[in-house]
């Protein structure tokens, strides 16, 4: 059986599925969080759940949207879920009544009934089910109350729904519904009542699947006399508006019938709001909470466990693997590659899975506490100014922890143009692979101000995605549409369990990686580091690592790295940033006990130290950023360009630094 | 105009249609339309977006929106 769960953004849609499902999706405040479809595996094994983006009604305005009306006309679902607010009863109903037209069997999950009840909103469910003519379960999502009722009735309950046409639009709409049920009648297996109101309604997605099935002249003239006719009659502003109200009465009329208001309580919500986003201290606010997430990341707790955990790694799991290589005789060829290629190449890289988790834990936090389309808020006059949105700054948020999730997420920007920026800005956002290359450098060239100099590296990310907005905008995407209606969800306790799991969700992308890709390239790149046209176990020097390597070398030497080493490293770095990490610990291995950071001090010097990391920052998205561009713009051109700018701002800005700083005296 | 509204202030929208079309589905969908009343809950700094409360949800929307939306204080 499989059921589809729709509701309006931020109604606990995310929460509800979790605990339907056994298997975690994701939980986050921000609206429209849920950008892809997610298909979960009900506890009791009674079907299939598929997550729908957030909606408000089924006529799309964004892409994101569409997603619900095309999954609508085009595939199967044998029974609808739909969640409701129960303290935004009024607004949510109007998704409700459209998906009753659907007519397929539905039922109702009415969540924050405790919301509801604080604000003194009393709702009468089994009055609601009576007059809907479907089964309404009270529940409340985050905790999992109500959730086995819920189940209950999904799997026995027949839910065709006992009343057909709940609003009644009035003569002329209705004749007009009639004319164009005709029109479809045998042409397809959907409500016909359904395409029609839809139709009139102006949905793009209805509109091109009924001109595919029907004529679209005769359509065309029904609307349009439909829409004289109103104009005339009732002086409407327009057919959609018309059929809004028509709804929005029905509403008002269930509303006074099933829900009882008494005192209500202040929302702790309005409290922190006044401070959170307060016209002085919103910002400043917001970069102290930065500030704090970076020095937990790299100073207060990430480094040490890091530190702890290289130590377990080049101590005993070296001796460990040592030892039993030594038992068993291993071949001189076998032990390279174990203890040089292997171990040196992912073991680099899983130092710093802590910092990643850590880092990973905080966006969570932002996201799952509400905080984060606050953000959005008192970030859009900056954001605006340069030609994007407020909410292009939570993809570059999300950018922080992978790009590739924040790319999917500027699905929910409304405009083309904004949504197509955000895309290409956003892999400027200095995600958390990255984190490991700075992780090295900034611990043998910066010791004393590691927490500032990698700072310094996210800020001038976001200044210079700032800077190339303003001039892509004003350049090629230029255009005057910009569109900007945020809902602010109130402030929800985020709770540890789902807090941990939605963090693990994220970092453990970063550990299969090193498990497989970086496991892989280890091998490959260790491989091209022992054998040269000499033959095998040759000087690292005559490798054919290095003789690729030094090809291109000559173009770094400008911007103060000019070495094989470095170029070798670039190439591996673009399969995924942090195979960067990987590629030096093998390059650079020596048997004895001296670490990888104090050889580096041989190689590089502090100024083309920080060029290198501004370098790595910038220069072209790894792989998985590039596919996902590719698949969210569905553009070679875009792709290209996304990579080809990356590229160029980053070794101008590599030579400026490095140049500059060679001019200012510092090495 | 709800620009003209201070933080704390309440009104009643009269005229919405002046508002660009994308917006103004926007807000409909969240139910704020004609007749709707909204509280102005902060105005941000620097000709920044404004929090609007309204039927109990907070909505933040740019100020050149606002400028365009009719209210009458009550």
């Amino acid at each position: 059986m499989e059921i589809a769960l729709i509701g309006n953004p931020n109604t606990g849609k995310t929460s509800l599925f979790n605990n339907l499902t056994g298997s975690y999706a994701y939980v986050g405040n921000w609206s429209g969080v849920t950008v892809e479809k997610k298909v979960g595996v009900f506890k009791n094994n009674i079907g299939h759940l598929i997550d729908l983006p957030g909606v408000y009604t089924l006529n799309p305005l964004s892409k994101d949207e569409g997603v619900v009306t095309s999954f609508f006309l085009n595939e199967s679902v044998d029974r609808l879920l739909n969640i409701l607010d129960a303290s935004q009863l009024e607004r949510n109903l109007h998704l409700t009544l459209q998906l009753l037209e659907f007519e397929k069997p539905a039922l109702i999950g009415l969540n924050m009934i405790d919301v509801a009840n604080k604000r003194g909103i009393h709702i009468d469910s089994s009055k609601l089910s009576e007059i809907l003519g479907v089964p309404v379960v009270p529940v409340v999502a985050r905790s999992g109350k109500g959730c086995d009722k819920l189940v209950d009735v999904i799997a026995t309950k027949s839910m065709q729904p006992t009343k057909k046409n709940l609003v009644y639009y009035g003569k002329e709409v209705e004749e007009a519904v009639t004319t164009l049920t005709g029109e479809l009648k045998g042409k397809t297996s959907h409500s016909a009542r359904f395409l029609a109101i839809q139709y009139f309604e102006g949905n793009e997605y209805v509109k091109n699947y009924v001109n595919s099935i029907a004529d679209t002249q005769k359509l065309n003239a029904i609307k349009a006399n439909l829409e004289l006719k109103l104009q005339k009659q009732y002086d409407s502003k327009s057919l959609a508006n018309f059929i809004y109200l028509k709804r929005k009465e029905v509403i008002e009329n269930i509303v006074a019938e099933v829900a009882r208001k008494s005192n209500s309580i202040i929302p702790l919500s309005e409290k922190i709001d006044s401070i959170v986003t307060n016209r002085y201290l919103g910002m400043p606010i917001f970069l102290l909470l930065m500030y704090l997430m970076f020095m937990l990341t790299f100073d207060w707790l990430g480094t040490p466990l890091s530190d702890t955990l290289d130590a377990l790694l080049t101590g005993p799991v070296t001796n460990g693997f040592e030892t039993v290589l030594n038992a068993i005789h291993a071949s001189a060829f076998i032990h390279a590659l174990i203890i040089e290629g292997l171990i040196a190449g992912v073991g680099g890289v899983l130092v710093f899975v802590p910092q990643i988790f850590i880092l990973f834990f905080f966006i969570s936090l932002l996201e799952d506490s509400g905080y984060m389309a606050r953000v959005a808020l008192v970030m859009d006059r900056i954001m605006e100014s340069v030609g994007l949105n407020g909410k292009a700054f939570i993809p570059m948020m999300i950018g922080f922890g992978c790009n590739v999730p924040g790319i999917m997420a500027a699905r929910t920007i409304e405009t083309p143009r904004e949504r197509l920026l955000t895309i290409l800005l956003t892999p400027l956002m200095s995600c958390s692979a990255r984190l490991p290359v700075y992780a090295l450098f900034v611990g043998a060239f910066f010791a004393g101000n590691k927490a500032f100099i990698v700072l310094s590296l996210y800020v001038l990310g976001i200044v210079v995605a700032l800077i190339l907005a303003k001039i892509f905008s004003t350049t090629i995407l230029k255009s005057e549409t910009s569109l900007f209606v945020i809902e602010l969800p109130p402030y929800r306790l985020p709770q540890f369990q789902s807090l941990w799991r939605s963090t693990w969700d994220k970092g453990k992308g970063f550990v299969r990686k090193a498990g497989t890709f970086i496991f892989a390239g280890s091998v490959f790149i260790w491989l091209l580091s022992y054998a040269g046209p000499g033959g095998l176990n040759v000087d690292m020097d005559h490798s054919f690592l290095a003789k690729i390597g030094n090809v291109i070398a000559p173009i770094f030497a400008p911007i103060g790295f000019g070495t094989w080493q470095a170029t070798a490293s670039l190439i591996t770095g673009f399969l995924a940033k942090e195979a960067i990490i990987s590629t030096m610990n093998i390059i650079y291995f020596v048997p004895n006990d001296a670490s990888l950071q104090g050889l580096l001090a041989n190689y590089y010097t502090p100024l083309s130290a920080y060029s290198f990391m501004v370098f790595i920052l910038l220069y072209i998205p790894c792989l998985a950023t590039v596919a996902t561009i590719y698949k969210e713009t569905n553009s070679k051109k875009w792709t290209a360009f996304s990579m080809i700018y990356a590229f160029a701002i980053a070794y101008i800005l590599s030579l400026i630094i490095y140049q500059g700083g060679k001019l200012f005296g510092w090495v | 105009m709800v620009a003209s509204l201070k933080a704390g202030d309440k009104g009643k929208i009269i005229d919405i249609s002046h508002v660009g079309n994308l917006v103004q589905r926007r807000l409909l969908d969240l139910g704020i339309t004609e007749g709707s009343e909204v509280c102005v809950k902060c105005v941000m700094p620097f000709g920044g977006p404004i929090m609007i409360e309204s039927c109990g949800q907070c909505v933040g929307i740019r100020r050149r929106e606002a400028v365009q939306i009719e209210v009458e204080r009550i």
